[in-house]
């Protein structure tokens, strides 16, 4: 390990050197954070299909029977209806269970799917501990945190996100305003919403599994009814910020992919805002 | 005025000098094409929390001591302006945003642990695949086309593994006070016959009679519903019964307490559990199918749990388990046994009619 440092003070002296001697970094997710982070891959993903299985046993959405196949499933509509007008779907078996045989563990397997979801379930509540312990020890919780001047600004850079494509392609510039805290408005307002609808979820989960012991809590969120309601528009929370997460990571570039996976960015902008000062 | 809600979202105090920042919105408005355009004042600031920062930090990752390259930017121009500034830097506000440090390091370093770390990364991912497609219930493999038994005893033994610990969860969560929630008759819902098979012919019920076992005097005692009804006071209760399917009815019921039976007649010493059975359950076919629940005791005598004879105060129709059913709200519907027959105490906990299918048999609410 040692050599290294040599290395560096001779490149720091040969100033013909291609590579510039240092590179300025911050450290922008602790330990714990990158790994929570990605371990919610595997077990949202977990939770999502063995919980969607357990919808299918008794689907929150139904409707009057159909006097014909006796089915009151919405679920089970979507699903015939896809492969009524959806192409490549015309010779589906059974259409009833194309949602969850696209979207779930299965239909039919609601003992299996129940114990994926507690172990998923188990395993996601204890990545948040690990998430706060990250965000406390890496002191990355204050920049999460809302300010208050952040619907306005959110509601900008929504704009500039959906013009951008737009923009680029009529070749127009397309600018967006600068922001000297780790996050953007929007940003703020998405990682402060994720890990609370975890925290949601992980409530109004106890509330359905223990809606006796804990009918505080079901109570708290309307009844045991309308706690599996919140719990089921939850896991859509999810699904819903993933894709726009995962396109904007992409489209920003491998600088915020690496600083999820290494910890460094080498985004340090306000820097040249020192240079332009001196 | 947004602008300086932005400059200033960390905290008005972090700008030292009001006299900056004329100079600071120019500063703004001609740099506009930068992505970053911001106030002076806080990076002053900031360029001293990174002299301050660095020396507490260490290496958070643990790794090696490639830090020692990491040399806190305080060349000769920076420092001067962070002295400065030094004496007017003010507190942060508890909530307000800190600026990151900026550590100096060499690409070389940086480049080492970006390869150290996507290899981490990347094995970690392969694990993930692997322990999914352990994980994966068989029917849901084969419809993804994956061939072969890869489910093996260990993947039981895990998903078993945690339906213990929610159950052991679930057992201290439970106490014997606690009331579950009783609601008024305009809150009552519809419940649904849910009889996993067929539901049985009512002829049972004229030469229907409930036997005990288990008992502290070591007979077998017989029990017609005429006797049971007269021998002990009825308690109402309007209850949810909750199934592990995710639906809830909430439903009037009327019968004797379970409590009131084990005291007349009491078990044995030893015993623990109740296995409660109905013989006259039937398979989807109508062939006789017995079902069977057990119960610990300490649920058995909970004040809410019923030996129900009525329901919405008329007695028992066929669908809803005539002439007696076990009510215990504490516990998932299929523990709620329909037309029980016979009650046997045991020491060592019996099987339920569902565990062998992968569902839990503690069942607490």
């Amino acid at each position: 390990m040692n050599h290294l440092t040599p290395l560096v003070n001779q490149s720091d002296a040969t100033s013909t050197s291609l590579e510039p001697s240092s590179v300025l970094v911050v450290k922008r997710h602790h330990i714990l954070v990158r790994w929570s982070h990605w371990l919610n891959v595997p077990l949202l993903l977990g939770l999502i299909l063995s919980g969607i299985s357990i919808y299918w046993a008794s689907p929150i959405y139904q409707h009057r029977p159909d006097p014909v196949t006796g089915n009151f499933d919405v679920a089970a509509d979507i699903g015939i209806w896809i492969c009524a007008y959806v192409p490549g779907q015309h010779q589906y078996a059974s259409p009833p269970d194309w949602v969850y045989n696209h979207m779930s563990l299965g239909p039919g397997i609601l003992a299996v799917a129940l114990r994926m979801h507690w172990l998923c379930a188990y395993l996601f509540m204890l990545n948040g501990v690990v998430y706060v312990a990250g965000l406390v020890m890496g002191r990355g919780w204050r920049a999460l945190l809302p300010h208050r001047a952040d619907l306005v600004d959110a509601l900008r850079m929504l704009r500039y996100y959906l013009g951008f494509p737009f923009a680029k392609l009529t070749r127009r510039e397309c600018l967006h305003r600068g922001f000297n805290t780790k996050y953007n408005a929007l940003q703020r307002a998405a990682y402060f919403s994720i890990p609370a609808a975890g925290f949601l979820s992980v409530a109004t989960g106890w509330a359905i599994h223990r809606p006796m012991q804990l009918h505080w809590l079901a109570t708290l969120f309307g009844g045991f009814d309308a706690a599996r309601v919140w719990h089921f528009w939850l896991m859509w929370l999810f699904i819903v910020f993933v894709v726009p997460h995962v396109i904007l990571v992409l489209a920003d570039g491998w600088d915020t992919l690496r600083s999820m996976i290494v910890g460094w960015s080498t985004k340090v902008d306000r820097l040249g805002v020192i240079a332009n000062e001196q | 005025m947004n602008n300086e809600e932005k400059g200033n979202s960390l905290d008005p105090e972090d700008i030292p000098s009001t006299s900056a920042r004329p100079k600071l919105e120019t500063t703004k408005l001609t740099d506009a094409a930068l992505e970053d355009t911001n106030p002076a004042a806080p990076i002053d600031t900031e360029t001293l929390q990174a002299v301050e920062a660095i020396e507490e930090q260490g290496d958070a990752d643990g790794s090696p001591s490639l830090s020692a390259n990491q040399q806190p930017r305080t060349d000769e121009a920076a420092s001067p302006v962070a002295v400065n500034s030094g004496s007017a830097k003010k507190p942060h506000s508890f909530f307000g945003e800190r600026p990151l440090p900026l550590i100096d390091m060499a690409p070389r370093v940086l480049r080492y642990r970006t390869r150290r770390d996507l290899m981490l990364f990347s094995a970690g991912a392969v694990a993930a695949v692997a322990g999914t497609g352990f994980l994966l219930p068989q029917t849901t493999l084969s419809r993804m086309g994956v061939r072969g038994d890869i489910n093996s005893r260990a993947n039981n033994w895990l998903l078993n593994k945690t339906l213990r610990i929610d159950d052991d969860v679930a057992e201290a969560l439970y106490s014997p006070n606690r009331m579950v929630p009783t609601y008024t008759k305009s809150q009552i819902t519809p419940i649904k016959n849910n009889y996993n098979g067929a539901t049985p012919d009512p002829g049972y019920i004229s030469g229907w009679s409930l036997t005990l076992e288990g008992l502290a005097s070591g007979l077998s005692v017989s029990l017609d519903i005429r006797k049971l009804m007269n021998r002990f006071p009825v308690h109402e209760q309007i209850t949810r019964l909750v199934c592990v399917e995710g639906w809830s009815a909430v439903a009037w019921w009327a019968g004797l307490r379970f409590y009131d039976l084990l005291r007349a007649y009491p078990s044995i010493a030893q015993a623990k559990w109740a296995r409660v059975e109905s013989s006259v359950n039937l398979d989807a076919s109508g062939n006789p199918d017995p079902y069977f629940a057990s119960i610990d005791l300490a649920t058995a005598r909970h004040p809410q749990t019923l030996l129900a004879t009525h329901l919405s105060g008329q007695p028992l129709t066929v669908e809803h388990g005539a002439p007696l059913r076990l009510l215990v709200p504490v516990k998932l519907g299929l523990k709620n046994v329909k037309a029980i027959t016979r009650i046997t105490y045991t020491a060592e906990e019996p099987k339920d009619y569902w565990s062998e299918y992968g569902y839990s048999s503690y069942d607490g609410l």
